[in-house]
């Protein structure tokens, strides 16, 4: 809330911004082991985004969530609507596996593999690539417009841009099958319908604009995660820290001083860690919520503390227990199990061996009984009670299904109309069904029948469905 | 800038959110529109569906936004309006 501001009498009381302007952030680039670990993540995750929407399965895209069929499919599975159990599953692992990793690890998800991280992570390459380091990139920040410059900007956003609408194609790749999206677009032949290029230059210029202009804006402004992740630490959770103890006071010094004889800390202030920081904080002053756990920090730190040949680790992943009692990686790792953890991870577990179960178990086929509204009952013309029924059958499969159709649950009750149906794969058929009773085997009013469909090329494909069979 | 960003973000995220169960619960081949199956495609339909969620959230975003202003805020417009009556009756 903005604080509160005295009434003055005749001008408009100055309202206190919740935040500063922001400045330009000049992320100056690093390398080292954490630095590695994050371009192997954005490797990773980069290849299975760009090129799984390429990859085919039975004739056809692999992973496809084809909203215009109400169909997904992931490899050997389809999900139809009626699957949003699964859905519903998926958004309960990912949550718990967020719960589990932050207790363990702090924000590992946001400093490794968020994809806001790692666009702006390449994003990043691409300007160091054409506006060179970080000195400069100010320095050319600094200058007046001229040919260069202009050049200079114009080939960075001109590749930016690029790279967007690439990312927005591959997005709307997994949504209409990329190949046919890929032939519209090469011959500028939109068939399928506006929306698609809408929503490439959508999700595009997004990219670009998040990637390239936003940045750390939005893991600090945007993000609900940064906001409720101390929900999830505790004193045992790992953090980017700096070891306050060791580095101060801090200050320059030549390399061969016996700093310790000065007074000094391990701290040579040479602002490396702020320099190299993509929210643009000093770690020194200890745990922020724009931290977003990167470990850029500890790499620049590292670097400089080999060049004064003091020991690495000023910088370090720990804990807030371990800084207080001056554990060692031992003691650490050692509380890396305990009941918080322990509880998410057996839940997590627990949750994902259900919904492995009932995936493995779930029958490719799926029956929905309605009855005739119209005309509840008749009389046929051997006085028997006729009902009439509409069986909708999908054949979740991907080959087609011979199915026949049974009834039980009265004495003599028997189907009068077709009862073997043949349906393609992949496909939903409404089958009609008249149902015959003898009179005296039930009771007036609505007496539990049930459906069985089976399928004849495999047994274990067979459903069971309940109805009511009317007889007035 | 700010106060754009809370209005249009947030409704973006709720928006998304009720775009996804709305539409896997319901086939929006079988909406009516003013009485008139709707006969555009399913992306078209997603799509503009998407659109008027997030206009709706914005609206809510919007009246947080503007109702959330604490005394000293509204007073100063007040003032600042009456001010403005001021100067023009002067005239």
């Amino acid at each position: 809330m903005s604080a509160p501001t005295p009434l003055s009498g005749d001008s408009a009381a100055p309202v206190q911004s919740l935040y500063e302007a922001r400045k330009n952030i000049h992320v100056r680039s690093v390398s080292g082991r954490f630095s590695t670990w994050r371009w192997a993540l954005v490797w990773i995750t980069q290849a299975v985004f760009y090129g799984l929407c390429w990859l085919p399965w039975n004739g056809r895209q692999a992973v496809l969530f084809e909203l215009a069929e109400r169909k997904f499919y992931i490899f050997g599975l389809i999900f139809w609507p009626q699957d949003v159990f699964y859905l519903a599953v998926l958004l309960i692992i990912a949550a718990y596996s967020l719960f589990l990793f932050t207790a363990i690890g702090g924000r590992l998800f946001c400093g490794y593999a968020c994809p806001q991280t790692v666009y702006t992570e390449i994003f990043m390459w691409i300007e160091e690539k054409i506006e060179g380091g970080r000195n400069s990139r100010m320095k050319l920040d600094a200058e007046p417009m001229s040919a260069r410059k202009f050049g200079l900007k114009a080939a960075k956003h001109g590749i930016w841009i690029a790279l967007g609408l690439w990312t927005g194609f591959t997005f709307v790749g997994y949504f209409t099958p990329i190949r046919t999206l890929a032939n519209e677009v090469l011959s500028f032949n939109f068939g399928l319908g506006p929306w698609e290029t809408f929503w490439i230059l959508f999700y595009g210029f997004t990219t670009y604009g998040n990637a390239g202009w936003m940045r750390e804006q939005v893991c600090k402004y945007m993000c609900p995660y940064a906001r409720f992740q101390s929900a999830m630490f505790d004193h045992d959770t790992l953090i980017v820290t700096y070891d306050a103890e060791r580095g101060e006071p801090r200050g320059a010094r030549s390399k061969k001083q016996d700093y310790q004889a000065a007074g000094k800390g391990s701290c040579v202030d040479c602002g490396i860690c702020v320099q190299v920081c993509p929210t643009g904080i000093d770690i020194r002053d200890g745990l922020q919520y724009e931290c977003i756990g990167c470990s850029a920090c500890i790499d620049g730190c590292d670097q400089v503390m080999d060049k004064m040949s003091y020991p690495r680790g000023l910088i370090r992943y720990s804990t807030e227990h371990a800084m207080q009692a001056k554990w060692g990686n031992k003691e650490v790792f050692a509380h890396v199990l305990r009941p918080r953890t322990l509880i998410y991870g057996v839940i997590l577990a627990l949750i994902i061996i259900a919904a492995g179960a009932a995936l493995a178990l779930r029958m490719p086929l799926k029956v929905d009984v309605i009855r005739d509204r119209v005309e509840q009952a008749r009389e046929d013309e051997n006085l028997m009670i006729e009902n009439h029924y509409r069986l909708q059958i999908m054949n979740v499969s991907e080959v087609p299904q011979h199915y026949l159709i049974d009834v039980s649950g009265m004495a003599g009750i028997f189907i009068e109309s077709e009862r073997s149906v043949v349906i393609p794969p992949l496909t939903t058929q409404s089958v009609s069904v008249e149902v015959h009773v003898p009179p005296a085997s039930g009771k007036k009013g609505y007496n539990r029948i049930y459906f069985a469909v089976k399928s004849l090329n495999d047994e274990r494909i067979a459903v069971r469905e309940k109805s009511n069979f009317l007889i007035p | 800038m700010k106060q754009l960003t809370w209005v249009l973000w947030p409704s973006f995220v709720v928006a998304g959110v009720a775009e996804v169960l709305f539409f896997t619960l319901i086939d929006p081949q079988q909406l009516y529109l003013f009485g008139e199956p709707v006969d555009w495609s399913r992306m078209t339909i997603y799509s503009l569906g998407f659109f008027a969620l997030w206009a709706t959230c914005a609206g809510s975003s919007m009246l947080t936004c503007f109702i959330q202003r604490d005394a000293a805020e509204v007073n100063s417009c007040l003032v600042a309006a009456a001010c403005k009556d001021r100067v023009a009756l002067r005239r």
